[in-house]
């Protein structure tokens, strides 16, 4: 729990600064990034507890090859992801399953939400994975 | 090729009369024996045993012949003279046993002698005219011989006599000089005839033959036709129209190969479309501009250009790989629809001089037809990409709707949860409608979406069974909040055994909660109902029946139409955007199955769908 530390990536500024808002009020240190290039500098810097990560950002496919380009970076194994998405019409429901596709099954801490984010439902979500649920 | 085939014809009726030749010699040795013992019942004197040897002596050649018939003529090559000259050898062996029961029955006076006319007209049957001449000369030499010897004494003489007395003209030279001289004459006479009649015969075969060519290629032309008018009856694409086409034309056209070139949209390039038995980087590389081409000119003006022997000029024209194959004769003729030329249709052979007229005015008719054929495709495929190219932009503008929409959703909600300050109730009551509206907003862009990928390719439907007992227990969960929201008593049942349906979950799910979800909207009282129930004939009813505010009748009619919103409707709930029934028709549509309405303004409306099972297994052995 002493590590609040949570890397924001989304291409979306207002979406950016509407959750950093809302984590930083509850507490986190918040950094944010753009785009994959710039979420994988900042995850160099400094591994965060936790990244909230937009499967697809300006190239539509961004967050996804950012998420696979870590599969293949052990430093990073077992970093929770929280995956927003705006097509819930291609990855169907909300919840933990869709990881599996993406992150594979080994990946422990897994969740997918829908934009706009209910950020109750979030923050929620965040608290449990962090306690180490 | 013709006259090869002419030969085959001429060999095989040849053979077949050869059978025939020795069926017919079986009757001989019985006809001799019986002969015999009827002319000696009668009183008739000769020699009995010679002539029961000589029909031994037929019987047994004509088995040796019978054994070895089919084996003659089993090589190609020579098989024709093959099978003559089996014939020489059976008209031989006949003549020799002719001339024995002609010696043994009273020589030249033997009533045998008239029986050379048989094998002299059997002869001009089997073999060339020429033979049957050759065959003619033998009897009347052979006779004349046998006469001599037998009356100079050089071969014993043996009359048959009757009543004591020698039916013989052995006392008479002039006599028999003069019976062996129209002996001679008839004989000849019979050769000449049957010959002459033979010779038309086989003329009459032949045409008849080439007749009966004629039609079967006829029939494949008209084949070939009728396969064109079904590939423009049906919607193909402009590969699948040419291919099957062009094969079938290089057949029945029976040429080595056949190009399909088309005129691109200014009317400058001509590309090849298809090109069945080219040289492949004819096809791939080429287009051919016009201008330097006069040639391919003049027939983009509306000629055909046939040549049966083509020139270098002519060559050069067309592509120096059309050299290579040494390709000879080659036909042009326009592809014309309205009267406007859009390509060439064109055919290729080795042989020099081998397109005739009638030739010509087939690839035309051809040409007119695979035209027509082109143009429907070419319609097809534009319509095609045009609403291909609608669903993209619709899913583009959708998106692109969506993620402003989602950011103003997002910093709203960070306002109303009071990150921003407190909030005043009057200010979080008009956020909240704000929120209200835009969330509406963003279901509306998602239903476009659905809409714009159910209609697109991406989403054919993908038929798996589906389990309908599951899906109503997931659709009892998901609806039961909202009706209690409302006060609205909410209840899906179906009975315990339901068949599994063909069809796509997803879709027969969306289906459904667009159903539910509107008898929930338009329902401020009393209950909604969802029976699931199993029809006749391989179909179940579903059946959703709220009592709401009803439709008006005159709504009725276009109520599955897009954006469609019955009046009532509007005024009971502002939103709504009029696409959710079109959906809902949509996928019944793509199930095979149909949707009704009943409806009563103010007591309720009751939609009906019925979906056919369609090959899932009823109950699947829930016995065991």
């Amino acid at each position: 729990m002493a590590n609040k530390d949570i890397l924001l990536v989304d291409d979306d500024p207002d979406i950016r600064d509407s959750l950093r808002i809302v984590l930083e009020k509850e507490g986190y240190q918040v950094r944010t990034a753009s785009n994959g290039t710039q979420a994988l500098k900042e995850l160099e810097k400094q591994r965060p507890a936790l990244m909230i990560l937009d499967i697809m950002m300006a190239t539509d496919t961004e967050g996804f090859d950012l998420a696979f380009d870590l599969r293949e970076r052990p430093e990073f194994e077992g970093m929770p992801i929280v995956l927003l998405t705006s097509f819930l019409d291609k990855v169907r429901e909300e919840g933990p399953d869709q990881f599996q596709h993406i992150l594979g099954e080994e990946w422990p801490a897994k969740w997918l939400f829908e934009k706009p984010v209910d950020t109750k439902r979030l923050l929620e979500k965040i608290d449990a994975i962090l306690a180490g649920e | 090729m013709e006259k090869e085939h002419r030969k085959r014809i001429v060999f095989n009726e040849l053979r077949k009369r050869t059978v025939w030749f020795i069926r017919l010699r079986w009757w001989v040795p019985p006809a001799v024996g019986a002969g015999v013992f009827a002319a000696q019942a009668l009183g008739f004197e000769f020699n009995l045993l010679p002539l029961l040897l000589i029909a031994v002596f037929i019987l047994l050649y004509n088995a040796v012949f019978y054994l070895v018939r089919s084996r003659i003529g089993e090589s190609r090559e020579g098989r024709e003279e093959a099978v003559r000259r089996f014939t020489y050898y059976q008209v031989v062996f006949d003549y020799v046993a002719m001339f024995l029961l002609v010696h043994f029955t009273g020589g030249a006076a033997s009533p045998f002698i008239f029986f050379f006319i048989f094998h002299v007209v059997f002869t001009s049957i089997l073999l060339r005219p020429v033979w049957a001449y050759v065959f003619a000369g033998f009897a009347s030499a052979g006779m004349a011989l046998i006469a001599t010897a037998e009356y100079y004494g050089w071969l014993a003489h043996h009359p048959v006599v009757y009543e004591a007395t020698a039916i013989d003209l052995a006392g008479h030279p002039s006599h028999m000089f003069v019976e062996l001289l129209f002996f001679t004459a008839s004989v000849f006479i019979a050769a000449f005839i049957t010959t002459a009649i033979m010779r038309q015969l086989r003329i009459r075969i032949l045409a008849l033959d080439r007749s009966a060519a004629a039609v079967v290629e006829l029939n494949e032309k008209l084949g070939a036709l009728y396969r064109m008018i079904q590939a423009i009856g049906s919607k193909l694409r402009l590969t699948e129209v040419l291919e099957p086409v062009c094969d079938n034309l290089t057949r029945v056209m029976d040429v080595k190969a056949l190009s399909v070139k088309l005129l691109n949209g200014s009317g400058k390039l001509l590309k090849y479309a298809a090109a069945c038995g080219l040289p492949e980087s004819l096809a791939l590389n080429n287009s051919i501009i016009l201008e330097k081409s006069p040639l391919n000119r003049r027939i983009i003006e509306g000629e055909s250009f046939v040549t049966g022997n083509i020139s270098q000029q002519e060559m050069f024209q067309f592509g120096e790989d059309l050299a290579a194959e040494g390709l000879k004769s080659v036909l042009f003729v326009p592809l014309k629809v309205e009267g406007k030329v859009i390509g060439i249709l064109g055919g290729y052979c080795i042989e020099v001089d081998r397109f005739k007229q009638e030739d010509v005015d087939f690839f035309q008719q051809a040409a007119d037809l695979l035209a027509i054929a082109i143009e429907n495709a070419r319609a097809y495929e534009s319509i095609e990409k045009l609403e291909e190219e609608r669903t993209r932009f619709m899913m583009r503008v959708a998106h692109n709707l969506r993620a402003p929409l989602n950011a103003a959703l997002s910093i709203l909600n960070v306002v109303r949860e009071g990150y921003m300050g407190d909030l005043e109730a009057e200010q979080e009551e008009y956020l909240r409608r704000v929120d209200r509206r835009a969330r509406t907003m963003r279901s509306m862009i998602n239903e476009l979406i659905t809409l714009a990928s159910s209609r697109s390719g991406s989403r054919e439907i993908e038929k798996k069974p589906v389990d309908l007992g599951e899906l109503a227990g997931r659709l009892q969960r998901s609806f039961q909040d909202a009706a209690a929201r409302k006060d609205l008593e909410y209840h899906v049942s179906i009975p315990g055994e339901f068949p599994k349906v063909m069809g796509d979950r997803e879709m027969l799910e969306q289906m459904l909660e667009n159903l539910v979800s509107n008898a929930i909207k338009y329902t401020p009282e009393g209950s909604i109902r969802v029976d699931f129930a199993r029809e006749a004939q391989e179909q179940v009813c579903i059946r959703v029946s709220d009592t709401g505010i009803g439709i008006p009748q005159k709504d009725l009619s276009g109520l599955f139409s897009y954006f469609f919103r019955a009046e009532n409707a509007r005024a009971i709930e502002a939103i709504g955007n009029g696409l959710g029934l079109a959906i809902v028709k949509e996928i019944v549509n793509k199930h095979g199955g149909t949707i009704r309405v009943e409806s009563a303004e103010g007591e309720g409306t009751s939609f009906i769908v019925i979906l056919p099972i369609g090959g899932v297994e009823t109950s699947d052995g829930s016995g065991d």
